[in-house]
């Protein structure tokens, strides 16, 4: 019994292990094409640099020129921490004001917003985008407000959801030891809700960061994420830079991959969270 | 000083469940009040009403000679002590202590004297600055305590302080709790399912059924002198024992039938009992009145009956003799030096003296 | 009465996401629903023609029918193929063998990485295979196809077995002890006793790749962009295409959103019905 378990787990560490290098490979061939001059990548993409193909970080310079990723970085990390703090900030007070006030205004609130989280995007995007350039929401501090009003209906679906699970006790507690309801809100009740917390803003930091169409719509003329930064290099105009593509790809991912190693435990967490009550 | 005083007050529920039909109470400044009864009848809205955690459908509300109907909780001069602890649980215990000082703009000295006087009071100081979740069932209760405490409140509302608590912890905070009323010198009122708790602390017990007190009254008289067949059959453990009996009348005495036995009614109660002659009533009377030992069987106002004793349970001191007569299912309370077998046939005497009587229909006690 | 208490903040706690709500999507969605029945250019030379742009969306080309039908076979095939992988990985990584964290956040990391930039990555990969036949991703549909379907279960595999890994774990040990004392193999505790536990993440994770395949957007427009022709564009690309690549055809793109949004509710109503009738069972 013991042997055979060995074996099966050999075999499956080996299937594992491939399977392992089939998820990574496609990240590490981008990387060692960034390394590539721009017209050996299509021909052999498979190949690693040597002498002749070599170009060191000429690509990654050709690409940050081309792009100006570092304002793209810069727009895609404002728009999406601002946006995440003021999800969180706002839809969790929404969210206890909803479960502790049952009345019809709060259900229909309610449930105008969990039935906001079932259309597509296209649906609104058109007039969206419109709407966003008549009340001049078309720059990186108004799509803070777009991204508060879409992103609404999961985070407060998921926070209700929390809250409604706590007992009132505490806060009547609270009111008890004289505190004020927006005094109990930010000294008891959000201090409660840590662990969803954590799951909305991951799930909405992962939402607004890789983001494109929105933003595209929105603001993409005059400001560049890096979603739209990447497509824009693509886009044809004239030939395009395979070389300063591969670069950009690379940088557009290892903030992803650091957030990732920095923040796993709890990206794994709140994803889990997310998925089964959503 | 704050007495605490309802004036027909009722409570309804989103606009047709009524909880509380109508109800009046006094409890006295400094008095100890403990409302027991089963869950759902109405005790813990009683309290929450009286904290300002449910508002009053109608009536009147004083706290002191204040009318409190729409005061705010924290104007009301109370504290409150929740079943669940309720503790902030994100606060180390001293400033679970604090929190409440610091709304009220106390200058930072001052808190810091109340709340290492109440920890020490209640010997929580070590875990002063601990997480509640750091900390057992019991020393969160002494937290929970403590946090009322800092306030010094004229009314102290503790809700099933006890209930999540292992037995031998509610004991030995039962003790803490009287000891903490004494030296605190305030009004208690305490809402609790478990009748030990309401017998060994009260002052005073309100005896609730569906919103509706039953009896309040001294622990004492409650148990000796219960008003109806509810109250008797909640207080004391294990239950009174109850029976049904025929009224006769014979040689001017008032006699009562049930099962083979003939026998005479408690004297006192002849008079209210002539007019039932030729009814019937039941008949309470407490598993430690109905004795096993020899000295009783000889006794004039003995009733002697043989019992089929079907199951006998040791419960260290005693032994709980369980057995059917006249219909009902009877508990006798027998010294545990005493050698009784399942299925033994055993010769019981009744204490005639001890006997409650209530109206069949009514369920209210004769003695009132 | 913390009821009665808090009620009167409504300003403070409910007004800020309330509005925001209202600007973004209440207000937007009204009108898009509005827009479908009109003929416009921008929103305010809208005029109404009633269900002509409906009606012109299949008179006029077979785009958005080739659309859907691409839609439902690309939905099924990697609805199919994510869900059996990512349970078969998380059978496996539930074993108790060492090391399985590692694996599992490896397999995790390609669903951080956004549609766009995973479009392009296996845009390189495919090109570069193809590339020794002589073609490209461009060349014939069922290239874009297959690609799509590769890069949705290489980014989406991981994520679904996540969940099915924390079902199983939720499976109880004394259940499959007793099994193991009943003389049960190991298919046979599969089949009776994981299998049913795990049946609502089968639900969720089902529900959950239906619902992103149907809506891609991003990685269909990076990876093939729809070529050849329209052949390879999903609904989500299609309906995109009509508003923004064709002047005048605005009032079609959004009918044609109107229809993929119904679609979406009855998917988000039958999951709805499926979960609540699991749940009474």
């Amino acid at each position: 019994m013991k042997t055979k378990n060995k074996r099966l787990d050999l075999l499956f560490y080996i299937l594992l292990s491939l399977l392992a290098l089939v998820f990574i490979a496609p990240v590490l061939i981008v990387l060692s094409n960034s390394f590539k001059g721009q017209f050996y990548i299509t021909d052999s993409p498979f190949t690693l640099p040597d002498a002749t193909t070599f170009v060191g970080l000429e690509n990654y310079v050709n690409g940050l020129r081309k792009t100006g990723f570092f304002s793209a970085f810069l727009y895609s990390t404002f728009i999406t921490v601002c946006s995440v703090v003021v999800i969180v900030f706002f839809t969790s007070m929404a969210a206890w004001y909803i479960s502790r006030v049952r009345n019809a205004f709060t259900k229909a609130i309610y449930y105008a917003l969990v039935f906001s989280m079932i259309v597509p995007f296209q649906m609104v995007m058109f007039s969206l985008s419109k709407i966003t350039n008549a009340m001049n929401l078309d720059n990186p501090i108004g799509i803070i407000f777009i991204y508060l009003g879409f992103g609404a209906g999961l985070s407060v679906f998921l926070f209700t959801g929390f809250v409604s699970g706590i007992p009132n006790e505490v806060e009547e507690a609270a009111m008890i030891d004289g505190a004020t309801p927006v005094r109990m809100y930010f000294s008891v009740v959000f201090p409660m809700m840590k662990p969803i917390v954590i799951t909305v803003a991951i799930l909405n930091a992962m939402w607004i960061w890789n983001d494109y169409l929105l933003p595209y719509l929105l603001i993409g003329n005059k400001y560049k994420t890096i979603p739209i930064a990447v497509q824009y290099l693509q886009g044809g105009y004239g030939s395009r830079d395979m070389g300063a593509l591969m670069a950009m790809l690379v940088l557009s991912i290892i903030p992803v991959v650091v957030f990732y190693l920095t923040c796993q435990k709890y990206i794994i967490k709140g994803v889990v969270a997310g998925a089964v009550k959503g | 000083m704050a007495g605490i005083r309802l004036e027909k007050v009722s409570k309804t529920f989103d606009g047709n469940i009524t909880v509380i039909p109508e109800l009046d109470l006094e409890i006295k400044d400094k008095e100890f009040v403990i409302l027991v009864g089963p869950s759902g009848c109405g005790k813990s809205t009683t309290l929450r009403m009286i904290a300002g955690l449910e508002s009053v459908s109608s009536g009147k509300l004083y706290i002191g000679d204040m009318l409190v109907n729409d005061t705010p909780p924290k104007d009301r001069d109370i504290a409150m002590v929740f079943q669940s602890y309720a503790l902030y649980p994100h606060m180390s215990v001293y400033k679970n202590l604090a929190f409440g000082l610091k709304l009220r703009g106390e200058d930072k000295a001052e808190i810091d004297k109340k709340v290492r006087s109440a920890a020490r009071m209640l010997d929580i100081e070590k875990y002063l600055e601990r997480k509640p979740r750091a900390l057992s069932g019991g020393q969160r209760q002494r937290v929970a305590l403590g946090r009322a405490m800092v306030r010094s409140p004229q009314v102290f509302l503790l809700d099933e302080p006890l209930s999540n608590l292992d037995a031998k912890l509610r004991g030995e905070m039962r003790t803490s709790i009287s000891k903490l009323h004494k030296s605190l010198g305030v009004t208690f009122v305490y809402v609790t399912h478990d009748q030990t708790e309401a017998m060994t602390m009260a002052d005073r017990i309100v005896v609730m059924k569906d919103g509706v007190i039953q009896q309040y009254d001294t622990p004492k008289n409650l148990y000796h002198n219960p008003i109806n067949t509810f109250v008797a059959g909640f207080i004391g453990s294990p239950r009174m024992n109850l029976f049904s009996a025929q009224v006769a009348s014979e040689k001017n005495k008032i006699m009562l039938r049930a099962d083979k036995y003939f026998f005479e009614a408690p004297s006192e109660l002849s008079d209210k009992l002539s007019g039932y002659v030729g009814k019937e009533v039941n008949v309470g009377v407490r598993p430690e009145d109905i004795h096993a030992e020899d000295f009783f069987m000889g006794l004039e106002k003995s009733l002697k009956i043989e019992a089929d004793i079907d199951m006998a349970e040791m419960m260290g001191a005693e032994l709980y003799a369980y057995f059917d007569f006249a219909g009902a299912r009877m508990i006798s309370r027998i010294p545990s030096r005493m050698n009784i077998v399942d299925n033994e046939r055993l010769p019981l005497a009744i204490d005639l003296g001890k006997l409650h009587i209530f109206d069949k229909e009514t369920g209210i006690s004769l003695r009132v | 009465m913390i009821k009665k208490y808090v009620g009167k903040y409504f300003p403070i706690f409910l007004f800020p996401t309330v509005i925001a709500f209202f600007v973004a999507f209440i207000a937007p969605f009204v009108i898009g629903l509005y827009l479908s029945f009109c003929d416009f250019t921008t929103v305010t030379n809208a005029r109404f023609i009633g269900l002509e742009n409906y009606l012109r969306i299949f008179s006029e080309s077979s785009d958005f029918l080739n659309a859907l039908w691409f839609t439902v076979k690309f939905t099924v095939v990697s609805v199919i193929s994510i869900n059996v992988l990512a349970f078969a990985l998380a059978l496996i990584l539930t074993r108790p063998m060492k090391g399985t964290s590692g694996f599992r956040t490896g397999f995790f990391m390609p669903n951080l990485i956004g549609g766009i930039v995973l479009g392009y990555i296996w845009q390189i990969i495919i090109n570069g295979v193809l590339g020794y036949f002589g073609v490209d991703i461009t060349y014939a549909a069922k290239y874009g196809f297959w690609g799509l379907v590769i890069l949705t279960n290489w980014q989406q595999i991981g994520y679904m077995m996540i969940i099915y890994i924390a079902g199983i774990q939720n499976v109880p040990s004394d259940m499959l002890e007793a099994a193991d004392i009943d003389g049960a193999s190991y298919f046979q505790k599969l089949r009776y006793i994981i299998i049913p536990t795990v049946s609502s993440a089968v639900t969720i994770c089902t529900f959950l790749t239906l619902s992103n395949s149907f809506k891609l957007f991003d990685q269909n427009l990076a990876l093939t962009g729809g070529a050849p022709g329209n052949q390879t564009a999903m609904l989500a690309l299609d309906i995109y295409k009509t508003f923004y690549n064709r002047v005048g055809s605005e009032g079609i793109g959004q009918a044609k959103a109107v229809i993929f949004f119904v679609i979406v509710a009855l998917i988000a109503l039958v999951q709805q019905y499926v979960t609540l009738s699991r749940d009474t069972e």
